[in-house]
């Protein structure tokens, strides 16, 4: 079992999620994606950020148009498609689904396990 | 003081600093090796430059007269590295804890204490007394580890140098954690000319492209300076280049054996870390530091493993009575353990052997063939024949040894997946070679069944009163071209259009009246004795007699349209008593008379009517009532051969009666020693029908 590979499946699912929700709430410039999900204590990489929205907008999720900028080359600004909302509420349901599941098993303590206390009674019987 | 230019980023006119310019190329250099892979790459590449572009204006414009190495370092470092992408993407509890750098040795703890994948052999970095290369191989062959460190200990003299090359060949487990990319060879797509191998190659050895490039063409230009000279002229020889595909192969078998750098992870490990002399020494260092708490270690676990087995020993004898069985699974389990192991280790070389063996004999019948080829016209067919030898040549013989060394290099880079599909091309296309094989030898052995009838004819001499006939090659023919490191005999005289065969047989037996006369006898095989006969007849072999000398032609004319069919001469040369008989050394070196294909090959050109003499070369022998005996029994024959002017001369005659009076006298002593009966009416060809009918 690889966990480096548990691991960013883990992320990379959160992660769209996450720029989509931010997206939803309408159109935004890259930066200020990063800025928001740095406000909530969810850093990312500039450079992880591009090609996640390229991804994204290849997969016909998300929608860009030009705006000039006065420091600088034009600017993308993303916005979501039809599809894109779909694809997000769909998103939203199933993390709500597992962040319950999780949040039940996880709150599961080890000694209401009925299995432990099979395990350990079985040598006491051989003795 | 720096200097600054002016680049266009984006549309728009940057000035920045010389060194702050590389920096900022090499970074989107790397991040487009990064994102070569990736689709839309261009696109990605592209917002992240307009990014940098606007972070630039905005430095601009807070009063920068411009961009500076720490503006450059400090956008990169908020972009991120390629190697920090990966990082991101797995490690993000620990940048949002702050705790990334604890959290990553944490990290890296826990992967290195997961065993190692069974089907990659790692130095295990957690337990280790030198360098982990006993614990790796124990994790590998499942096996434990004590053992083979035993093994190694008491070995130490044969496996020392194994231990090294493991040592350095092995990569640690400590490498298999995150962001450190242990460097292994890739073939490069980006910068390829054929198959990206040469590219591969200098990414790994951290030389330049050139380098390996030029030592693959190297084999095929050589020929250039190689220069074959006949007669007067000398032209470069490319009876060498053809011959020498060896680069080619090897550039073949590099190319199927190392995978493609594909993904980016990939693309990073084949310019990973690199690999000199400095980084191994330090991995060494590394691996020593520590290494006297780790053999302390080690030693109290041998202790500990001593006593246990000890322990388990003991237990068994005392219950030897009562419990036999479930001890003796106990015992039996470690010792097995060990016998399994030695019986692996002897299993590995025994297969090793086997392969390495397997290759060099395919190879040197490879090579073989390879020589043989410009004789082919000479002996197959066109059409199927030569099909099946093409297919024998490249599918029976090469494809294993290609796919053989595919394997091993395979191994030897522990490429991952194992192609099924691979493994079928090889054995299939070997199973056509093994067809190809048995066909084109049941086809030629077809056109080798029959065989002629043998019909004796004489030659006529000139002169064959002459007291002394010395057998010698016609100079005139003498030239003629060999490979210079194969000679495919008998096959050593070759014309443009007609092969020269020397497949000659001598045999030197009594006259019986007081002149020589030589006999010749043809055969042939033949696919039919019709054509057998044909073939047998076709031959001819130029000899003549000039003074003292019996002048040997070329040998058997072989043209491509009548092939080689095994045509050989019998020769048999009658001495009159007392008259002698001397063959000069460059008969036989010149061209083989030993080669038959079928059981002829043994009739040596020593035959004498009485079985076989041991001949020597260059010595005079004289025909005596008893046989053949030398002239000088006594004498080093060296001193009584001077060497011959090339051409016959008439004065030689001369010079060489007057010794055969001299020795007489011996020729008498020696012949009343002889007292075994000799059957001079012994008839040769007789004894050849007789082994043709067979």
């Amino acid at each position: 079992m690889d966990i480096q590979n548990t691991q960013s499946q883990m992320r990379k699912g959160v992660l769209e999620f996450c720029i989509l929700s931010i997206i939803r709430h309408g159109e935004a410039y890259p930066s200020d994606i990063v800025e928001k999900m740095k406000a909530a204590n969810l850093h990312i990489l500039e450079g992880t950020l591009y090609p996640l929205l390229t991804r994204l907008k290849n997969a016909g999720l998300l929608t860009y148009r030009w705006v000039e900028s006065n420091s600088g080359p034009p600017r993308k600004y993303f916005s979501m498609t039809e599809a894109g909302l779909g694809f997000y509420e769909k998103l939203e349901a199933t993390w709500e689904e597992l962040a319950n599941a999780v949040k039940t098993l996880t709150d599961i303590t080890p000694e209401t396990s009925p299995i432990e206390n099979t395990e350990t009674s079985t040598p006491n019987n051989n003795q | 003081m720096k200097k600054v230019i002016n680049i266009n980023f984006q549309g728009r006119v940057v000035p920045i600093e010389e060194t702050a310019y590389d920096m900022l190329k090499q970074y989107i250099d790397s991040l487009q090796q990064y994102f070569a892979a990736e689709e839309g790459s261009d696109e990605i590449i592209n917002d992240i430059e307009g990014r940098i572009a606007e972070l630039f204006s905005e430095t601009l414009k807070k009063g920068s007269t411009c961009i500076t190495d720490a503006d450059v370092e400090a956008i990169i470092n908020s972009m991120g590295r390629p190697a920090d992408f990966e990082a991101d993407e797995i490690n993000v509890q620990a940048k949002v804890e702050n705790e990334s750098q604890k959290n990553k040795e944490e990290y890296s703890r826990k992967e290195s204490q997961m065993p190692p994948p069974p089907h990659r052999l790692y130095r295990d970095e957690n337990d280790k007394v030198i360098a982990g290369v006993c614990a790796g191989l124990a994790n590998y062959f499942n096996l434990d580890r004590v053992v083979i460190r035993v093994l190694f200990v008491i070995f130490f003299g044969a496996l020392f140098i194994p231990y090294l090359i493991l040592w350095i060949v092995v990569p640690s487990t400590a490498t298999t954690a995150i962001g450190s990319f242990r460097k292994r060879l890739y073939r490069d797509p980006d910068n390829s000319m054929i198959g990206g191998v040469c590219s591969g190659l200098a990414h790994y050895f951290n030389i330049n492209v050139w380098i390996p490039r030029v030592l693959f063409l190297l084999p095929f230009i050589t020929f250039l300076f190689k220069w074959s000279h006949i007669g007067p002229w000398s032209f470069p020889s490319l009876i060498n280049f053809s011959f020498s595909p060896g680069a080619a192969i090897i550039y073949i078998i590099l190319w199927i054996a190392i995978p493609e750098a594909k993904s980016t992870s990939e693309k990073l490990e084949m310019k990973g870390e690199k690999i000199d002399v400095n980084s191994i020494k330090s991995t060494i260092q590394q691996d020593l530091s520590g290494v006297k708490d780790r053999a302390k270690k080690f030693g109290e676990e041998v202790k500990e493993r001593a006593q246990e087995i000890g322990a388990t020993i003991s237990e068994r004898s005392s219950a030897i009575g009562r419990e036999a069985a479930s001890s003796a699974r106990k015992t039996g389990g470690g010792l097995g353990r060990v016998i399994i192991l030695l019986f692996k280790i002897f299993a590995y070389f025994v297969v090793a052997c086997i392969i390495i063996s397997l290759v060099i004999a395919l190879l040197s019948i490879g090579v073989l063939f390879a020589g043989f080829l410009p004789y082919k016209i000479y002996i197959l067919q066109d059409g199927w024949q030569t099909v099946f030898l093409w297919g024998t040549l490249l599918l029976f013989i090469w494809v294993p040894v290609i796919g053989i060394i595919t394997w091993i290099i395979r191994r030897l880079a522990k490429t991952k997946n194992h192609s099924a599909f691979m493994t079928y091309t090889f054995i299939a296309l070997w199973t056509l070679g093994w067809a190809s094989l048995i066909l084109l030898i049941s086809s030629v052995s077809r056109d080798l069944s029959a065989r002629n009838t043998p019909i004796e004819q004489t030659i006529p001499l000139s002169n064959p009163t002459v007291q002394k006939l010395e057998i010698r090659n016609d100079s005139k023919n003498d030239d003629f071209i060999t490979g210079r490191n194969w000679n495919f005999r008998p096959f050593s005289n070759f014309d443009q259009d007609t092969l020269f065969v020397k497949n000659i047989n001598i045999r030197i037996v009594k006259a019986e009246n007081d002149s020589f006369s030589v006999r010749m006898l043809k055969v042939s095989n033949g696919a039919s004795r019709e054509q057998a006969n044909m073939l047998a007849n076709k031959i001819s072999y130029p000899m003549y007699q000039k003074d003292t000398f019996l002048l040997l032609g070329r040998g058997i004319a072989i043209t491509p349209s009548d092939k080689f069919r095994n045509q050989q001469i019998f020769l048999t040369i009658a001495v009159p008593v007392g008259k002698r008989i001397l063959i000069n050394d460059e008969v036989e070196r010149n061209g083989s008379f030993q080669v038959g294909i079928n059981d002829f090959g043994y009739y040596r050109w020593r035959v004498g009517e009485d079985g076989k003499y041991d001949w020597d070369d260059d010595v005079e022998y004289i025909m005596t009532e008893n046989g053949l005996k030398p002239v000088y029994p006594d004498m080093d024959d060296d001193i009584h051969e001077p060497s011959l002017p090339t051409g016959p001369k008439s004065d030689s005659v001369y010079r060489y009666q007057q010794p055969t009076q001299k020795t007489d006298s011996l020729k008498k002593v020696s012949a009343s020693r002889k007292e075994k009966e000799t059957n001079s009416k012994w008839d040769f060809s007789t004894i050849v029908m007789q082994r043709f009918l067979i």
